[in-house]
């Protein structure tokens, strides 16, 4: 019996897409068991980010809101505690809220591996404040009194008699606040602390968001801004850490590269079977 | 005529629209309130949207519909979790604390990590150089896969800058004109709620 | 205490957007005179999207399977979710007038209870107040995986001919694009989050961008009035169009004047 004309591209063509969940899923594995460490470089809007935290006077507060939940810890959990860690390093003192119901965990998670790494405290280093619910009136609220919004911390402290909170008051008391965001949450941030009040603001958000908030890094509005698991590579190199950023790097550099060798491949199978010049033809 | 609810809609919305031009303390105090109403409105709702969904499940567990082992287990899920965080509270230590981090945070992570499977199969079905415009969009998408991760700046130093320039020249471009048309149109579509021209919200085209 | 007490009644960096928000209602109610006067005299561009929902719906009912309408993540603050509402009830109607089975799961329960009201209405306009099954609209939970997964899972098991997007969509979107396009069902999305647009284009078979999502009521429903504001939008767009160019050559011309007065605060 006679081969079909172009019978392996027609099967590439009509691949099961069970095959490439297969693909992708060792792709990300593999190079999870066998790191090879990638190099990072850095990009502007990261190093910006990282600049920003470096000029706040030691010992100052800083605003930091984590607000995201389980499913996108993946990427914003390593910038989290890269943040942290670098907070902690330069003496900054950070308030630390959510504005997700199930953030406080991570938040919790983020803070036991940074402040054990450098070193440092609860209510004298830090004070977490918990979540609260309300998006923008919350911030909203911050921007006039934070002790009111939050009356006790997350382990049930009276904020009034943390020395930390003391001079906490509203965003005026804070030379950077810090927002690391999954969501529309960096909105209310940008527009109510760093524009109506004027506060100097660094951003993170996932990959796929990211480039959302362009404008604002153009504009001025955000000094700095972590995109996504790159991002966080990106900011634990700039601190000479190796987290799960990094870790992450070699995966998804690895799960790009099948994504385009399958995309050529795909390309490749269409010009073989003529699909491409019947396509044009019929004016696809 | 559903008139209460309009007139509810066009002081709400005007209040709101001129709080936004009035800085005074007392205007932004009453934004807060006004804030603080819609989440208390909104909790109400969830407790509403809970009953809702214990009664969906409660039906098939008591039909023995269909699944309705599923059923039950969000039944003894809900209830369970809910009075175990009244109870104990939600702190690490807790044992809500516990399920979030054994159970809740595992689950959502995984379902977010499936994106990577679905982008690979949506990209090697909807990358195909069919014509001038799709071939760009293709050359654009493998700049990009390839310069966004570390192996980019192994392959070849320039595709980092090169990521850089796409992201910050046409993406933007094109991301700033589909904003000024999403905000008109934002505007166009609140005003005609405000102004009542709108009233589908009210069950009425 | 924080910041010293504002007591000014007039925000002067905010007047160009007063003066903006000023000119858009002039424009609709120009073009609401013109809607009232002649009524046939204003023209909407056919949105290939909207277009088709009539054939997707004539399929599913064809086909003995159910119409799923997904109204997206949003909440009642974001514009495209009352976007979705609109769209929903003209959705519910076509349904109802041709007997199909109709699933709307939703993420928030202000939103359900909305999208149930309208949905009854819809069904009563048609005159088939009885087909409207309770329940049609549902609560599944507003943590966004969760509800993925339960909608996905009504995908896989009900096989839907039609599914249906619009409103405000974020990580989710591929997800669902994509398990529908998997189950072989008639896609139509409409979304305003720009970076979720290319996950619907490459998963469904038409998609509305943008703010065509808001211009769907006034197409659907094609009342004058209606589609007046789809005119004032675009006349606004237009002067947007021309005084950023103005800006852009008065600038380049050393005179950057016009680019500070129309920068917001």
């Amino acid at each position: 019996m006679a081969a079909e004309p172009n019978g392996f591209w027609r099967r590439v063509l009509a691949i099961d897409r069970r095959w490439i969940f297969v693909l992708i899923g060792v792709g990300t594995a593999l190079p999870l068991l066998f790191p090879v460490n990638l190099p990072v470089t850095p990009s502007p809007r990261v190093q910006a980010a990282y600049n920003a935290i470096e000029a706040v006077p030691e010992g100052s507060l800083v605003l930091m809101s984590l607000d995201y939940e389980p499913d996108i810890m993946a990427e914003l959990q390593p910038m989290s505690i890269a943040v942290l860690r670098h907070c902690f390093r330069r003496h900054l003192k950070p308030i630390i809220l959510t504005l997700y119901p199930a953030g406080p965990r991570l938040v919790e998670m983020a803070l036991a591996i940074a402040s054990e790494a450098e070193g440092k405290r609860n209510y004298d280093d830090y004070v977490f404040l918990g979540y609260k619910s309300g998006n923008q009136a919350v911030v909203l609220g911050l921007g006039e009194n934070i002790k009111g919004l939050f009356p006790r911390d997350f382990y049930g402290a009276a904020t009034d008699t943390i020395s930390l909170m003391k001079r906490a008051n509203s965003f005026a008391d804070f030379p950077l606040l810090i927002n690391l965001s999954g969501s529309t949450i960096a909105d209310y941030y940008i527009r109510i602390g760093a524009s109506r009040y004027h506060r100097p603001m660094i951003l993170g958000a996932t990959a796929v968001m990211a480039t959302d908030y362009y404008p604002y890094l153009s504009s001025g509005q955000i000094l700095g801004l972590i995109g996504g698991m790159k991002g966080a590579a990106e900011y634990e190199r700039l601190m000479g850490i190796v987290g799960d950023g990094r870790r992450g790097m070699d995966a998804q550099s690895l799960v790009h590269l099948i994504v385009v060798i399958l995309v050529l491949l795909g390309n490749a199978a269409l010009f073989a079977t003529g699909g491409l010049k019947r396509r044009v033809g019929g004016g696809a | 005529m559903r008139f209460g609810p309009l007139v509810v809609t066009f002081l709400t919305g005007t209040t709101l629209i001129a709080i936004f031009f009035i800085p005074h303390h007392a205007a932004q105090e009453t934004q807060s309130v006004i804030l603080e109403w819609a989440d208390v409105v909104y909790t109400f709702a969830l407790i509403l949207g809970s009953i809702a969904l214990w009664m969906s499940h409660q039906k098939k567990v008591f039909q023995r519909a269909e699944g309705w082992f599923y059923s039950a287990v969000t039944l003894v899920a809900l209830t369970g979790v809910t009075a175990l965080g009244v109870v104990q509270g939600v702190s690490g230590t807790t044992l809500v604390g516990q399920i979030y981090d054994s159970v809740n945070a595992p689950l959502a992570s995984t379902m977010f990590s499936l994106l990577a499977f679905f982008i690979a199969s949506a990209a090697f079905r909807a990358f195909r150089a069919r014509n001038v415009e799709a071939t760009l969009l293709l050359v654009t998408a493998i700049v990009m896969m390839i310069g966004r991760v570390s192996i980019g700046e192994f392959v070849w130093s320039g595709f980092p800058p090169l990521t850089e320039w796409l992201l910050d020249v046409p993406n933007l471009a094109a991301k700033r004109a589909v904003a000024i048309g999403v905000g008109l149109g934002a505007v166009s579509t609140a005003l005609k709620i405000i102004l009542g021209i709108d009233r589908s919200y009210l069950g009425r085209a | 205490m924080g910041e010293t007490l504002d007591t000014r009644w007039f925000d002067p960096n905010r007047l160009n957007m007063l003066v903006g928000l000023l000119l858009f209602i002039t424009f609709l109610a120009i073009n609401i005179w013109r809607a009232r006067r002649s009524p046939d005299g204003l023209y909407i561009r056919p949105i290939a999207g909207l277009k088709a929902l009539d054939e997707a719906i004539g399929r599913a009912t064809e086909m003995g399977r159910p119409v799923l309408f997904i109204p997206g993540i949003g909440d009642m603050s974001e514009v495209g979710t009352l976007a979705a509402i609109t769209i929903s009830s003209k959705v519910a109607r076509r349904v109802a007038e041709l007997g199909c089975d109709l699933r709307i799961p939703c993420y928030d329960p202000v939103v359900t209870a909305l999208i149930d009201g309208t949905t009854r209405e819809a069904y009563r306009e048609a005159n088939r107040a009885d087909a409207f099954r309770p329940g049609c609209v549902y609560y599944v939970s507003a943590t966004q995986f969760a509800y993925v997964a339960s909608v996905t899972g009504t995908m896989m098991r009900d096989r839907p001919a039609t599914n249906i997007y619009m409103g405000a969509f974020y990580a989710e979107s591929l997800f669902l694009a994509e398990t529908g396009n998997l189950t072989g069902a008639i896609q139509i999305a409409g979304c305003d989050q720009v970076t979720q647009l290319p996950f619907f284009v490459c998963s469904c078979d038409y998609t509305l961008l943008g703010e065509e999502l808001y211009a769907a009521s006034a197409y659907l429903g094609r009342e004058p009035i209606q589609l007046a504001t789809i005119a004032a939008q675009d006349w606004a767009k237009a002067l947007a169009a021309g005084m950023i160019v103005l800006a852009i050559i008065l600038s380049a011309l050393g005179h950057p004047w016009l680019g500070r007065l129309l920068k917001t605060s």
